[in-house]
């Protein structure tokens, strides 16, 4: 193993040993997996419940039927998308996904709903099933200990401590959202937990408001064929949409693994780099550094350290890209939804070598200033007092750019930013989704492979000459002179 | 063959000039100690001998090829200012070094696992560097010069900081390194320690060589030196210099310490004294230590 490998190996073990590295490994899935089950603790039960005290037994039906029909409603529009998504024939009556009236969803069911679509869709092998969402609304009935016939105020007073606890169902305890009292006179009645149930008061308000309109027409001298007609009608609007998965989605979708790429670049190369500013200032402190020199060129030394280093960053970056997929591909759906369109970004075969290499010149960018500045050092403090302007002088553009190429990744600043080397490498990964020419690729690349030899050589005579070297650390004319001269 | 030849070397910082037009050359084998005061261009010399400084002019040959990390298989190299990887074991510590010096993963543990029980560090194999204390971290160091079983080893400054017990164990190793067939560079500024281990010695001062040659030789730089005990004032016998009365008089008997010019020796004057009978109750030839040599030599520089 030649002495780059081996300085290389050592930095590597010695870091991933640490318990700092291990936390930083941990640090992200534990996150992630903490997110997840605060989200989901947080997050309204998929199904709540409902009660309808209706003593003529005219309204209860006619909520039952709306929620039904709304029920039946999503299921359609999600088999819609679900038909784009595997370039299956849409049901027929899904229209052009964004108009299904009550008539189109009364003739789904009458089909066989869900399931009598998707077995004229011929779902191909390599689909994934489709995944029908819960019903949102259950109608449980009345507990027998709340009076319906004692008048509404009894009935609420009764139904109260229903609302504030969960109601047993045939799926299970659930909230109870709703309560309806239909009183044999008077306007209809409403109490509600306050948290999951206004989509359902909705949906009674405008079916009550619907059948007053009817029953409005009829005593108008209305037919109630003509009634039913009026009450059903929709303006018609012609929407026009990109095909689902496409348009601003599909850019957006697309830059996801080099935006991505671009962000973890940027936390990689901050992490690994401050490891090695802590190193190499050690190693100066210890003054262990003339026994390894008398061994190793300073050369060496330099790229062991970045490559060792780097393999400290990367397996970093590995775990929290194998959790992130981990977590991905337990979630139904967000594979196909998101990973697969964003990886069909990378189906030319140029574009992960142009990653890489962007990916290894912004890293090389970061971690030699890093390296230098801790070459310069004989203490931490020392090593803040330099590392904050440039830090400011990198991460600040980098994040007004990050924000500019989320509005418009072909905008004036990320394209200026491009040219300039020691942004090249965020800008071009962050822009490469959402398609930048070749002539800008080769360009960019040419200057930032100039840049980053042209980085190694000046900064390498600052690292050589500055290890052994006491006293206090060079002013700028100093260190512009190191660069040059390398004494 | 030469071990290590310098020769008419400079080396500046700045305007400050460490090492001086300085040559020098070491023969393979026996014990070469470099000597010179605080700031005389020990370290500096040494670093050139490794390559981690280049000189601004002049020629170094280290076993019979310029400087470089090539050397490294065949050196061994103990730093005045020593410091270790403080997570690193003592074990993989050394064989690390053993690695850097071009050995097997093989050969490198199976010298280091040697070499640390011959230290006594056994028991301390596997514990990292920062449980350790600073005289075991000093032997770990000393091992990760030794690993290679160098033909050249440079120890500068090696017994600063270690414990009586310790500098012996050091001494030692040399001794043993030299019968070996290596060849032994060391600096120091503590004449003690150069006086029991060199065979020959360099005296550096403000970067300029002032001496080489054997200690009889250095010795033999210093006029010669007497002890006498007589009845009347040695200061006019031939080729004394100065007589210096010492000591409380008795019975009519002084002490003094005599100083010989350059050229006249202690037989010659006693042959004089017992010709012309110059009373002596008692005559003793001082023997200058290097550290009176390092006075004499460098003190004025």
């Amino acid at each position: 193993m030649n002495r780059i490998l081996l300085v290389a190996r050592r930095d590597f073990l010695q870091i991933v040993a640490t318990r700092a590295f291990k936390i930083t490994v941990l640090i992200v899935p534990l996150m992630l997996g903490l997110v997840m089950a605060a989200t989901s603790v947080v997050r309204p039960p998929p199904t709540v419940a409902y009660i309808v005290a209706d003593a003529a037994g005219h309204v209860a039906p006619v909520i039952e039927r709306r929620v039904e029909l709304e029920y039946q409603r999503e299921l359609l529009r999600d088999l819609s998308a679900y038909a784009a998504r595997w370039k299956l024939p849409p049901p027929p009556e899904a229209g052009d996904g964004y108009q299904m009236d009550d008539a189109a969803v009364e003739r789904f069911i009458a089909h066989g709903g869900a399931g009598g679509a998707l077995a004229r869709m011929h779902p191909p092998a390599g689909a994934t099933a489709f995944k029908r969402q819960p019903r949102p609304y259950l109608r449980v009935a009345v507990p027998p200990d709340v009076p319906v016939d004692q008048g509404a105020e009894s009935f609420g007073r009764a139904i109260a401590p229903y609302l504030a606890n969960d109601i047993e169902t045939p799926q299970g305890k659930r909230p109870l959202a709703v309560a309806v009292y239909m009183p044999a006179r008077g306007p209809l009645r409403l109490w509600t937990n306050g948290r999951n149930g206004s989509g359902l008061i909705d949906m009674i308000q405008q079916e009550r408001t619907r059948q007053q309109r009817l029953a409005l027409m009829a005593a108008s001298g209305v037919p109630p064929a003509a009634a039913a007609r009026i009450e059903a009608m929709e303006a018609p609007l012609a929407v026009s949409a990109p095909p689902a998965g496409g348009g601003r989605s599909q850019m957006i979708v697309r830059s996801f693994v080099p935006l991505a790429l671009a962000y973890l670049l940027l936390t990689s190369a901050l992490i690994t780099g401050g490891m090695m500013l802590q190193g190499v200032v050690e190693e100066r402190s210890n003054r262990l550094l003339e026994a390894v020199l008398a061994c190793v060129e300073p050369r060496e030394l330099m790229l062991g350290k970045l490559i060792g280093l780097g393999a400290v960053g990367l397996t970093i970056l590995a775990a929290w890209i194998g959790c992130a997929l981990l977590a991905a591909f337990s979630v139904e759906g967000v594979m196909a939804d998101y990973l697969r369109p964003s990886l069909a970004a990378l189906n030319q075969p140029w574009m992960i070598p142009v990653m890489v290499f962007y990916f290894l010149c912004g890293y090389v960018i970061l971690a030699m200033a890093y390296l230098t500045i801790g070459s310069l050092s004989n203490s931490m403090q020392d090593a803040q007092a330099y590392l904050m302007p440039v830090m400011m002088a990198v991460l600040l553009p980098v994040m007004l750019m990050a924000n500019s190429i989320i509005l418009n990744p072909s905008g004036l600043l990320p394209r200026v930013m491009s040219w300039i080397p020691v942004y090249t490498p965020f800008a071009m990964l962050a822009r490469l989704g959402s398609g930048v020419t070749v002539a800008e690729i080769l360009g960019t690349g040419l200057l930032l492979a100039v840049f980053v030899s042209a980085e190694l050589m000046l900064l390498g005579r600052v690292f050589r000459a500055s290890l052994l070297s006491t006293g206090q650390p060079p002013k700028l004319g100093g260190f512009i002179r190191l660069m040059l001269r390398g004494d | 063959m030469t071990a290590l030849v310098l020769d008419r070397v400079v080396k500046r910082f700045g305007d400050f000039t460490a090492v001086n037009d300085l040559s020098f050359s070491v023969p393979e084998g026996g014990v070469f100690g470099f000597l010179g005061g605080n700031g005389a261009g020990k370290t500096t010399s040494v670093r050139m001998m490794l390559d981690i400084l280049r000189p601004d002019s002049g020629r170094i040959e280290i076993l019979g090829r310029a400087p470089s990390r090539a050397n490294a298989p065949r050196l061994g190299f103990l730093p005045e200012e020593r410091g270790l990887y403080r997570l690193m074991t003592v074990l993989d510590t050394v064989i690390y070094f053993g690695r850097l010096k071009d050995m097997s993963a093989a050969d490198a543990s199976r010298s280091a696992a040697a070499l640390i029980e011959r230290l006594g560090l056994g028991a301390w194999a596997n514990t990292a560097l920062e449980k350790l204390s600073k005289g075991m971290s000093q032997k770990v160091q000393l091992a990760t010069a030794l690993v290679n079983r160098p033909r050249l080893l440079i120890l500068d400054e090696p017994f600063s900081g270690l414990d009586p017990v310790n500098q012996g164990v050091l001494e030692e190793i040399v001794l043993e390194m030299a019968k070996d067939g290596a060849t032994v560079i060391f600096s120091t500024h503590v004449m003690q320690h150069a006086e029991r281990l060199s065979d020959r010695l360099l005296l550096l001062a403000r970067g300029r060589k002032v001496f080489e040659g054997t200690q009889a030789e250095a010795r033999a730089q210093l006029p010669p030196r007497l002890l006498l005990t007589a009845q009347a004032d040695p200061s006019r016998l031939p080729g004394v210099t100065r007589a210096i009365a010492s000591g409380a008089a008795s019975d009519g008997w002084q002490e003094w310490d005599v100083t010989l010019a350059p050229g006249h020796d202690a037989a010659g004057l006693l042959q004089y004294c017992t010709t012309n009978g110059f009373a002596l109750r008692s005559f003793d030839l001082y023997r200058p230590s290097l550290h009176d040599v390092f006075l004499h030599l460098v003190g004025g520089a």
